[in-house]
């Protein structure tokens, strides 16, 4: 066991510090979704690209860097330590391009592999619709053969994210309503620019959009744009959910409001605060410390085990359920703090903590609800039994559809 | 980085899995409630296999193992609820720190140690023959009554101690009293990890076979979820307790903020693992029959010793604010 760098670590901290330092007029600060324009977005990404810091993990014929997790751990921390924004390709080369890897034709991986991680294009992942969010497998979006073997797409997708300024995206669709749900699927990569596709943004509880409806009327899609086998398009799917997994809350990254902001705020105000009010809230700033640093050293063994070759297994969900739990009561704590200015949307003083207060609800739902979660884990970690389902064996178009 | 056990951990671990299974358990620890007077394994046996010196240099008749070796090992012992505790061969092991013979003594079990806190009850005090305490800023060493109440926990071998003869082994004592206080938050976080994992092992045993309504309770989510979290809780206190026993080695200016971390999660983990346990197994789960009682004993005393959750949450925040 060792938590400090290897040598090699140190020396690779020391060269993105100062790639960093030495571009930072090129890199977008803050937020992923913050006012920088998408050209900005994909100018930050492509700089960073260039310096050899995007696809660390990936094969170096893809494009990548053929490095370690570690090293893409160092990368995201020296980005935070900076403030340089994430890239806006995060969804494409944490989800999409890896789905691509695993199922893509040759020609795709030459086609958009590169272009992804310099963020020549931005990507999606349609997955979600209107009557299939944590039951996926019930989505109804078509693609029927034409008589030239390309496809035509007809459907509605819904929370997703980026979709507004994405140029292509992985979509799943249902091919053969006959078969049972998780058989008839096949996946595609879908141009957005098509005819035919249209993207609503949505606003949320937050006030911002960082989400979509995206609409498919007669959409074509060439059959070469196929993932995988056709009716093969749940498997696929597995690939992408299961980089989701790390993506989110899984890598030893905090969500919500870091803690030195979180500390900063009550330090700054306690002098003003009556000694019971401090009492509350230091016991509160202490729950939501060890519950950070308990996610964040799960989410370093995860990492180290990815780094061994380990497959990133289902405990890896742990991390996000727990680090939106101590996302949320950090972001609670930090509201409360402002007194009567956490009546209001934003505090006198600019403090960020209401807009993460209503930005968290939807963290709990995103990438696998925090219900579905535990059956993931109760069922695949546990060995508990499934729930009684009735839905699985028989045919989609002949089943209940809510 | 590279935040995971190595081999020999992992085997020391077995070995020491299967020796505390094979020699303590829910058994013992209901015998002793009971009235019966046998700690099992008892010190002779835990020192014959030398777990009581992990952390004592060779040159004092120990294995000179790290703090994260003895952790594996009390997670076992925690386990098995074992008794006398792992938490008194860390904290002693520091305390008496370039003391050969007493180290010795600790090593082979000839003495019985147990860790004083002023008129605070200790663990292991109830068996014990040789006492480490502070008098003013100088540890002292020496003889003692003990008075043991009706315990709740009959393995911890709690009783307060009024110490009766005892030298000074060390003036200015202080820091290393501290430091020796936090080799014991860390041993008993462990030892609370090895408890609420058996927990977990028995809620999630049952739920797999108990059925109701037509179907075994475990495939129900209302069944499912709690033990899920328990399950996160005991992974989260596992990243704690390791985290903390290699900072005790290896980062002692970030040892505090981990060591309290550990203990304020392991009361924590340790009351929702054995309340779960308990609401799992449902009418036979509240009996004096069912061993589930004996894994939520060990948390409802493990969780106020050494500093309570409060406190540790203190500890924590303060560190935090003044980090900033």
């Amino acid at each position: 066991m060792d938590f400090d760098d290897t040598p090699e670590e140190a020396q690779y901290r020391t060269r993105v510090r100062e790639y960093l330092k030495d571009h930072r007029d090129d890199l977008v600060s803050g937020g992923r979704y913050g006012d920088a324009t998408k050209q900005d977005m994909q100018h930050s990404q492509a700089v960073l690209f260039d310096g050899g810091f995007m696809g660390i993990g990936w094969p170096k014929e893809f494009g990548g860097q053929g490095g370690t997790p570690i090293q893409q751990a160092i990368v995201s921390q020296e980005s935070a330590r900076a403030g340089v924004a994430g890239p806006i390709n995060s969804i494409g080369m944490g989800m999409c391009g890896p789905t691509v890897i695993a199922h893509g034709s040759a020609e795709q991986h030459e086609r958009y592999l590169k272009r992804l991680l310099r963020a020549d294009d931005v990507w999606c992942q349609l997955f979600s619709e209107p009557a299939s969010g944590s039951d996926l497998a019930a989505l109804r979006t078509s693609a029927v053969r034409e008589a030239d073997g390309n496809w035509r797409i007809n459907g509605q997708k819904v929370w997703t994210t980026g979709a507004q300024f994405s140029d292509y995206g992985i979509v799943l669709t249902r091919t053969d309503p006959s078969m049972p749900k998780h058989k008839g699927l096949t996946m595609f990569v879908v141009d957005m620019h098509a005819p035919g596709v249209t993207v609503r943004p949505l606003k949320q509880m937050s006030g911002r959009s960082q989400f979509n409806e995206v609409y498919f009327d007669d959409v074509i899609i060439d059959d070469a744009e196929r993932l995988g086998e056709v009716n093969d398009g749940w498997r696929v799917a597995l690939t992408t959910l299961m980089n989701e997994r790390v993506n989110v809350g899984g890598g030893g990254s905090d969500l919500g409001i870091g803690l030195d902001v979180l500390a900063g705020e009550l330090k700054r105000r306690m002098g003003d605060l009556p000694e019971s009010r401090k009492v509350l809230y230091k016991q509160d700033l202490g729950k939501v410390v060890v519950d950070t640093l308990a996610t964040r050293y799960t989410g370093f063994r995860v990492l180290s085990k990815i780094s061994k070759g380990e497959a990133p297994g289902p405990e890896a969900s742990a991390g996000k359920l727990s680090g939106t739990r101590a996302a949320k009561n950090g972001a609670d704590l930090g509201v409360r703090m402002q007194g009567n200015d956490g009546l209001f949307a934003s505090a006198t003083d600019g403090a960020d903590f209401q807009q993460t207060q209503a930005q968290l609800p939807g963290l709990a739902i995103a990438g696998g609800t925090n219900e579905v979660l535990r059956n993931i884990i109760g069922e695949r970690v546990l060995g508990l039994p499934p729930d009684m389902r009735n839905d699985k064996a028989k045919p989609f178009s002949e089943g209940v559809r809510s | 980085m590279n935040f995971d056990l190595d081999e020999g951990q992992l085997d020391f671990a077995s070995m020491a899995k299967k020796f505390f299974s094979a020699n303590a358990g829910p058994g013992a620890a209901r015998a002793l409630l009971d009235g019966g007077t046998d700690y099992k394994p008892g010190l002779k046996q835990i020192a014959e296999l030398g777990f009581y010196g992990i952390t004592v240099p060779e040159s004092a008749g120990g294995i000179g193992q790290s703090m994260l070796d003895l952790a594996v090992v009390a997670e076992q012992a925690g386990h098995a609820l074992a008794s006398p505790s792992m938490v008194t061969a860390a904290r002693a092991a520091v305390l008496l720190d370039g003391q050969d013979e007493l180290l010795a003594a600790l090593v082979d079990g000839s003495k019985r140690f147990a860790v004083v806190d002023g008129a605070a009850p200790s663990i292991d005090a109830a068996y014990a023959d040789t006492f480490l305490a502070m008098d003013g800023t100088s540890l002292v060493v020496g003889s003692g009554s003990v008075q043991a109440g009706e315990a709740i926990d009959p393995t911890r071998g709690l009783a307060t101690v009024i110490l009766e003869e005892t030298t000074v082994l060390r003036e200015d004592a202080v820091a290393l009293w501290d430091r020796a206080r936090l080799a014991a938050l860390i041993a008993m976080a462990a030892e609370d990890l090895g408890m609420a994992s058996a927990a977990l092992e028995m809620g999630v045993d049952y739920a797999n076979t108990r059925e109701v309504f037509g179907r075994k309770i475990g495939s129900y989510q209302a069944v499912k979820h709690p033990l899920v979290d328990v399950y996160v809780g005991v992974e989260q206190l596992r990243s704690l307790v390791w985290w903390a026993a290699w900072t005790f080695d290896n980062d002692p200016a970030e040892a505090q903020l981990a060591a309290s971390a550990a203990k304020a999660q392991a009361a924590q983990v340790g009351e929702l693992a054995t309340e779960t346990l308990i609401q799992v197994h449902g009418g036979i789960g509240f009996t004096w029959e069912h061993d589930a009682h004996l894994f939520w004993r060990r948390a409802k005393v493990d969780r106020l010793l050494l500093g309570d959750a409060t406190e540790h949450f203190d500890r924590v925040a303060e560190l935090t604010l003044e980090a900033v």
